[in-house]
């Protein structure tokens, strides 16, 4: 499994598809943390925010990349089950270093994060990295599993694959609010954000609700994926 | 490998493709799978080798080692020839790329090598697709159409590899509608025909295919002879593509065929 891990992120790396997303990601980054400098906790909660739908597009390339016979190829050789978490796991890998360098950003080139205000209850710069780490590991396998869905395999055509990445990326948002009525729908990217971005250090209760909400989500749209994956070759 | 009651169908609403397959293949056999175009024979060599799965019923007993070389290669890849087929061997678990380099050889892969896969000609793109497939010796080798685009040498090679997979145990499903059956003399014939597949029919073993290149203006002459003689005349095909107004095939199948050729002026 790890050979078509490493199959699969080689092609992709070497075609020219790796491009868009990253620059993307960089007109991205570059608004998010361009305006002047800002706290760790909350600038990285809504970059999480911000790069949710350009990981989750990413993903849908990495999956798409591969020609569909070669994909049935890939699913003889090492089993049906074997490819597609493979797919996942490719496509998780490379969300991963993209999160990492997306967090690199604000520090250089940008220079667009700051400690905490002298006599304020912020947290500490290290804990804001490390909430912000949290926040993009929270909206990594949340955009791998949305990418997924909207890939080729699943949704067969051009038009049924962006319309489910649109939607989802666009529901991820709105449902998001702190309005939403049905929060519970999407995974918790928005509700990260805005714990991220509160006065003072989100209480552990909060961060375990966002880890358990996240989990589930992500079980539930893996869940599905494997099953549209079963049924269709 | 057993074909169990199989229905399959590629929508819901969609019409059968194939109905009620009930059919076994026993180790060690090679069965050639006829039908026209479009009748259902990839739709039911991908179900032998699990790229598909029925609709209604099973494919039982699948050997664990599956072989497919599909009809059309995937070319459009970001590998050259050598680091694909590396790749793949390294998909089925082999270390290094000593199976790899030994079926570039064996299929004259070896200038190709270092060529992009998006750049190679057809039937170089199906050598490749072929060697992804013998990488291991598998129990099942499935081949779609194997011949397309191959050049005479690697065509004369297909029968050598069928016959060696067979001898190991494994079976060996081939499509054909090119009348090169010829060349796998012990094969046995499924006719896929209406949505079903009949089994049973005997092989021919009395005809193998011979190319001859002759000199255009003995073209003619030499058909002549040859049919005079009672053999039967497949193809005349000149450099560019068939050779129009001569020797022309004997029925509406040669005309496929005839239509299909192309490359140096050739008699079949």
């Amino acid at each position: 499994m790890i050979a078509l891990v490493r199959m699969r992120l080689a092609a992709f790396l070497r075609s020219g598809r790796a491009l868009a997303p990253v620059i993307t990601a960089l007109v991205v980054l570059g608004i998010i943390h361009g305006g002047g400098r800002s706290a760790a906790a909350p600038a990285y909660g809504y970059s999480a925010v911000m790069l949710f739908p350009v990981l989750a597009w990413q993903a849908k390339l990495l999956l798409d990349g591969e020609p569909d016979v070669q994909r049935r190829l890939a699913r003889l050789t090492i089993g049906a089950r074997r490819e597609a978490v493979a797919g996942l796991l490719a496509a998780t890998v490379l969300a991963v270093v993209f999160c990492a360098v997306a967090m690199l950003v604000p520090w250089w080139p940008l220079h667009a994060i700051r400690g905490p205000e002298p006599g304020s209850v912020e947290p500490s710069l290290a804990a804001g990295i490390v909430l912000g780490v949290l926040a993009h590991l929270l909206a990594v396998p949340a955009a791998v599993a949305l990418g997924a869905l909207a890939s080729r395999a699943v949704t067969r055509t051009v038009r049924n694959g962006l319309t489910v990445l649109v939607t989802g990326s666009v529901l991820v948002i709105v449902l998001g609010l702190s309005s939403s009525v049905a929060p519970w729908l999407v995974p918790p990217v928005m509700a990260t954000a805005r714990a991220l971005s509160a006065d003072q250090l989100p209480a552990a209760g909060t961060l375990w609700l966002l880890i358990g909400w996240t989990t589930l989500w992500c079980a539930a749209a893996f869940g599905g994926y494997g099953r549209l994956r079963r049924s269709r070759s | 490998m057993r074909f169990d009651q199989v229905w399959f169908r590629y929508a819901r609403r969609a019409q059968w493709t194939l109905r009620t397959v009930d059919a076994t293949v026993e180790p060690g056999a090679t069965v050639v799978v006829l039908g026209r175009n479009g009748a259902g024979k990839s739709t039911l060599l991908q179900l032998a080798a699990g790229v598909l799965r029925p609709v209604l019923g099973a494919v039982r007993d699948r050997p664990p080692i599956v072989g497919w070389v599909p009809e059309r290669f995937p070319a459009d890849q970001a590998f050259t020839a050598g680091q694909y087929l590396t790749r793949m061997a390294a998909l089925r678990g082999l270390r290094g790329s000593a199976q790899a380099e030994h079926w570039i050889e064996r299929l004259g892969l070896a200038e190709h090598c270092h060529t992009r896969l998006a750049d190679l000609s057809k039937g170089t793109a199906q050598k490749v697709g072929l060697a992804q497939a013998l990488l291991v010796t598998p129990g099942l080798l499935v081949l779609d159409e194997p011949w397309e685009g191959l050049d005479s040498v690697a065509r004369t090679l297909i029968p050598h590899i069928v016959g060696e997979v067979t001898a190991a145990g494994g079976a060996v499903l081939v499509s054909d509608h090119r009348g090169e059956i010829a060349g796998l003399p012990d094969a046995i014939h499924w006719t896929v025909a209406d949505g079903e597949v009949h089994t049973g029919a005997q092989p021919e073993t009395d005809e193998v295919v011979v190319e001859v290149a002759v000199r255009r203006t003995a073209a003619d002459a030499t058909v002549a002879r040859l049919r005079a003689e009672g053999h039967r005349i497949l193809t005349v095909r000149a450099p560019g593509g068939p050779w129009p107004g001569r020797a022309e095939p004997q029925d509406a199948e040669d005309s496929t065929r005839a239509a299909d050729a192309a490359g140096d002026g050739v008699t079949r």
